[in-house]
């Protein structure tokens, strides 16, 4: 009686770590979406170190540089020390060709938020610490990935610009289902 | 459509997709702005709204709300503004064509800091583009303006 009970325990844990695993295979796949989302370059152009460059990379542009004519975003991440983003970046994208995209705000993402050249393990280890990620959950995260508009202009960048894959809806989705899953990070 | 330039308002029908910078030039005949790029890259067109430098080739005028200032209202020939009488005195002017956007570059920035060394400078300006080269003698001028700003506020 007492082995037909260890043996039934023993297929039971072997189940149970054989699903967590699905589970967590499943999760690093979505995570891998997610990841492709931030590191493209509508998003990780200006999630800059502290150098406070804005990069110009990806598809639309020949060479990667940094942001032309000298600019930098400053400490301020806006451009308020020598010369605002909103100068040339008006509230929406403009409609010439090679004409300056733009937003309701126009920013440099906090320099805690570094995306530009970090490995998926990196951002992801980023992206769930409150303390370098504006001190959001990740319902909170999901939230503003639905509700910001400069956020949103990575799906919406104006003509000659790749927008990001996927849409915000998706995107905020596959936060959930990531978290849900327990959130794990690749190695 | 309401349109305060240089402390005047102005009532303008035009769309609200128009560049401020055609509707300062072809509407109401306020020809200081250049038109250099028509895509926020050579600095030519630049104006205040609300104090804060703007291309104004870029910027739709639906989205301006607040005063624009151009180079007719910084300063005037008689009441020069600060950077223009500098200007005067290093004698910057070549053709001319870039020197509003300049002068409204170099204001904004000198409100922001009045004592720019050479690197804030250039980060400032550099996105105003000068065909005849002008470039030491805006960056002689920029100094020239920080210091008696510096002056006038000691
Ligand atoms: S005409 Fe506006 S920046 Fe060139
Ligand atoms: S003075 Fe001629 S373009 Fe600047």
């Amino acid at each position: 009686m007492k082995s037909i009970l260890c043996v039934l325990l023993l297929c039971c844990s072997v189940i149970f770590a054989a699903q967590a695993q699905e589970t967590n295979e499943a999760a690093l796949k979505t995570w891998d979406k997610i990841y492709h989302v931030f590191s493209h370059p509508r998003c990780a152009n200006c999630h800059v170190p502290d150098d406070n460059l804005p990069r110009w990379s990806g598809p639309s542009y020949a060479k990667t540089s940094v942001h032309g004519m000298n600019i930098t975003g400053g400490q301020s991440r806006i451009g308020v020390e020598t010369i605002m983003c909103s100068t040339c970046h008006a509230q929406s994208n403009a409609d010439e060709p090679h004409g300056p995209p733009g937003a309701p705000i126009w920013m440099l993402a906090p320099v805690d938020m570094l995306w530009w050249q970090q490995s998926s393990s990196q951002i992801c280890q980023q992206i769930k610490d409150p303390n370098r990620n504006g001190g959001r959950t990740l319902d909170e995260v999901a939230h503003h990935i639905l509700e910001d508009e400069l956020v949103h202009w990575g799906w919406a960048p104006g003509i000659g610009r790749e927008p990001a894959p996927y849409s915000a809806e998706e995107t905020a989705d596959f936060v959930t289902l990531w978290a849900k899953a327990g959130a794990p990070c690749p190695q | 459509m309401q349109l305060n330039v240089n402390g005047k308002q102005h009532e303008v029908d035009v769309e609200e997709t128009m560049p401020l910078l055609w509707v300062l030039r072809d509407e109401l005949a306020i020809t200081g702005p250049k038109f250099g790029c028509g895509i926020a890259m050579c600095g030519a067109c630049t104006v205040h709204i609300n104090g804060m430098p703007a291309r104004s080739c870029s910027i739709p005028v639906g989205q301006v709300s607040g005063q624009v200032t151009t180079i007719e209202g910084l300063g005037t020939p008689y009441a020069m503004h600060v950077v223009q009488a500098a200007w005067v005195e290093h004698q910057v002017a070549q053709c001319g064509y870039c020197q509003p956007g300049q002068i409204m570059s170099a204001a904004a920035l000198l409100q922001v800091n009045p004592n720019p060394d050479d690197e804030a400078i250039d980060r400032a300006l550099s996105a105003n583009l000068c065909r005849c080269g002008t470039y030491p003698r805006i960056r002689a001028a920029v100094k020239t303006a920080a210091a008696k700003i510096r002056e006038s506020n000691l």
